[in-house]
């Protein structure tokens, strides 16, 4: 069992870190959209509602 | 598919949603106590509206997993989901 | 084993139909970084996973791929539906047409059959979960792709669920493969 507050300071802290390895950091559950709102996203984590500007909007 | 079918069917959808995504956060933080009360209370909120729509409009899941309601096997009732209009 | 819900994980809609977009939208059916590969991946990958967190993961994540090559073929389904065979010949379905009618089948936009080379069992934990984060990443491009090849507003709005998706799922893997190395420096494997 992982004490996930704990693990989420310590995976903030780079030099737990190995070289050559990849990482991502912990999501920690603040808030949620609605379920309505959730399913229009895509998602019900604020946080990882990151919407696409497509290329007529933002330009080539 | 009348728009109450679609209603209901669509609310269904934003919740089990929910529970998509909160479970996908859970497999990775299975002691998060804030994601597991509302992992609960979203697969409640969904339970219900299921049982309702299932007495209304026929089974949503097969294999036993929904007690057929009348002398019909509503089952095999069209529209299948890729038919609707949502 | 699986058990089949009679509904989608999202309300996909087409506004009209549109040969031309049924015909790249395929991609996602059975193109290299599509929902079946995505789905059969991450499947069978997961016998091989060291924990039950990454064993979860992993079946988790293919069961909701499975929902998406459902969304993707009720798109595709939906643009085709009524149209005339002369214009699924001049816009580029003939030589589908001939072989499957207005049946969905799995290959890429060129018509490239779906091959067991598009995805990889390294038996590796490692390779295996950066494998699963490269494909949610292609998965993201091809969706970014679609929405910039269509004007349907119904399409795009399925197509952005679906990429967001690609998004939540590469944090898992992430967090995952996270998870996964502390369990082996644990065990002092590495």
């Amino acid at each position: 069992m992982y004490d996930y507050n704990n693990l989420y300071i310590q995976t903030y802290d780079m030099s737990q870190k190995g070289l050559a390895e990849a990482y991502i950091p912990m999501q920690r559950y603040v808030s949620s959209y609605p379920p309505e709102q959730g399913l229009k996203r895509g998602t019900i984590f604020p946080e990882l509602d990151k919407p696409y500007m497509e290329e007529k909007v933002r330009g080539y | 598919m009348d728009a109450n079918q679609v209603a209901l069917i669509k609310k269904i959808m934003e919740l089990d949603f929910a529970c998509i995504d909160l479970n996908l956060y859970l497999d990775t933080h299975p002691d998060d106590q804030k994601a597991l009360r509302d992992y609960n209370y979203y697969s409640q909120q969904s339970k219900s509206l299921k049982a309702q729509y299932e007495q209304l409009y026929g089974p949503l899941m097969s294999f036993g997993e929904t007690p057929s309601q009348c002398n019909r096997f509503r089952w095999v009732d069209d529209p299948w989901p890729w038919e609707i209009q949502y | 084993m699986w058990v089949y819900e009679k509904k989608l994980e999202y309300p996909a809609n087409v506004c009209k139909p549109d040969v031309k977009m049924a015909k790249f939208l395929i991609a996602q059916y059975g193109g290299p970084d599509g929902e079946l590969a995505a789905a059969l991946r991450y499947q069978t990958q997961r016998y091989t996973m060291p924990t039950g967190q990454a064993k979860g993961t992993l079946t988790d994540i293919s069961t909701e791929e499975f929902a998406h090559l459902e969304i993707i073929a009720t798109m595709v389904f939906k643009l085709l539906k009524g149209v005339p065979v002369e214009e699924l010949k001049r816009e580029g379905l003939g030589e589908q047409y001939t072989e499957h009618d207005r049946a969905l089948f799995y290959s890429d936009t060129t018509g490239m059959l779906w091959t067991a080379a598009y995805i990889q069992a390294k038996g590796d934990v490692i390779a295996d979960l950066h494998e699963d984060m490269a494909a949610e990443e292609k998965a993201r491009a091809t969706y970014e792709h679609l929405i910039n090849l269509t004007d349907d507003p119904c399409v795009k709005d399925t197509l952005r669920f679906l990429r967001e998706r690609e998004i939540v799922h590469f944090q898992r893997f992430g967090e995952t493969l996270d998870l996964v190395q502390e369990h082996l420096r644990s065990k002092k494997i590495f």
